[in-house]
């Protein structure tokens, strides 16, 4: 597990240890600390736009200690053979879980490029920006990622959060099939139907996900 | 849980006063709850001496903050920016990089509030080196020659004030040579006129 203030300390570690300015995109656990929703978690996932900032990363990472491992475990094995599947890196129980351009079948959106949640620049010898991204496209990515404890993470958010909008979550679920994600309408509609035994989500939300399925 | 549902009915903008009410016990009771969230990171206060003391809760912990391009922007300058994002950067921050960053948005408002920076720059070679390295040094120098008509601002080293020559650049996303002496000097097309100046005075 990693705290948020270990996890501002490894970052101002690894912008110390890059060779060049890089940017990221912040989704899982360690975004949901940035907002204060929780105050520790396992999986730093990440998104980068390009593979050489990646790569420059994993070289921070394993001066740092961490060394890549397998992800059989973690993930369902249909996910195992997705080409935009991502790098994990681990020391003791912190796990970097690091995507490029997509997770899975889903991308960064013209939206979520520009509506971010927070930027964080942490300034060691060269510029290591973390954007996060805000809080409907995290329960988006969750929904998407399908690991242990994310629908726990979209349910914390979902409770928490009183201005959660719906809406903008449904149209971003619409624009990503559109735009040549196959699974996330099924996705989303798994997460929405699951929280629906939690929390109070309009049935008006699931319709919209429906009409799209019955366009296929 | 029983801190969840205080949260939950307390989330707000409360004194000492409406939160007791809502709560329904006594006044020394929800000032040990308040007193409990805080130490929890739930809430922050405001106020007091003088004022009334306000407290602010919310449902998710309310971190300590490192300043940003916003922060340093909303500080210098009389023209008070609405931050559309949380900004915050970890290590060295001022307003040479403050600069740097608002040139970086393209957004009208920001870079013409951005100006006032011109007046707390101390490091001008760092400055310089930054810009180079965003390559919007060009830009850098339009904006002080803007900023020198319409306000009193610290001379920038005589080393640093030459333009390079390079490729026409945008401060924002309008085409226009506002100010067509400093535009055909620096290159740069100068979305601003008189009366955006006379805002920043």
């Amino acid at each position: 597990m990693i705290t948020h203030e270990d996890q501002l300390e490894l970052f101002k570690l690894i912008s110390d240890s890059i060779a060049k300015d890089m940017e990221c995109w912040a989704f899982g656990g360690n975004a949901m600390m940035f907002y204060g929703y929780k105050d520790e978690t396992k999986d730093v996932d990440l998104l980068f736009d390009h593979e050489e900032d990646r790569a420059e990363f994993i070289k921070a990472l394993e001066k740092l200690g961490f060394w890549e491992t397998g992800l059989s475990n973690i993930y369902v094995p249909e996910k195992l053979k997705d080409k935009y599947k991502p790098l994990m890196y681990t020391r003791y129980d912190i796990r970097f879980d690091l995507f490029v351009k997509k997770v899975f079948k889903t991308a960064i959106s013209p939206k979520m490029r520009e509506d971010v949640y927070a930027v964080h620049d942490f300034k060691g010898k060269r510029n290591l920006r973390i954007k996060v991204l805000r809080k409907e496209f995290i329960v988006l990515l969750k929904s998407v990622t399908e690991r242990d404890k994310d629908f726990e993470d979209i349910l914390t958010i979902a409770k928490k959060d009183k201005r959660f909008d719906w809406q903008y979550l449904i149209d971003e679920v619409i624009w990503q099939h559109q735009h040549g994600d196959n699974l996330v309408l099924l996705d989303a509609e798994k997460t929405i139907k699951e929280l629906k035994k939690y929390v109070f989500v309009e049935q008006k939300y699931l319709k919209q996900l429906y009409a799209v399925l019955n366009k296929r | 849980m029983k801190s969840d549902n205080s949260l939950r009915k307390l989330e707000g903008l409360h004194t000492a006063e409406t939160a007791t009410e809502r709560l329904g016990i006594s006044r020394q009771s929800a000032l040990n709850m308040l007193s409990k969230l805080k130490k929890e990171g739930y809430v922050t206060v405001s106020g007091g001496g003088r004022r009334k003391r306000l407290y602010k809760i919310t449902m998710r912990k309310q971190r300590p903050r490192e300043k940003g391009m916003f922060d340093i922007i909303n500080k210098y300058s009389p023209m008070k920016i609405a931050e559309w994002y949380d900004h915050q950067v970890h290590g060295t921050y001022g307003p040479e990089e403050a600069l740097v960053d608002a040139l970086q948005t393209n957004s009208f408002r920001v870079i013409l509030a951005s100006m006032r920076l011109f007046s707390h720059i101390t490091d001008w070679s760092k400055l310089y080196r930054l810009a180079k390295e965003k390559d919007c040094w060009q830009k850098v120098g339009a904006l002080y020659d803007v900023a020198r008509l319409s306000f009193k601002i610290k001379r920038m080293p005589r080393r640093y004030y030459h333009n390079g020559h390079g490729r026409w650049r945008k401060l924002s996303q309008l085409k226009k040579k506002n100010f067509p002496q400093i535009s055909e000097k620096w290159h740069v097309y100068i979305p601003f006129n008189q009366k955006d100046l006379e805002e920043m005075r």
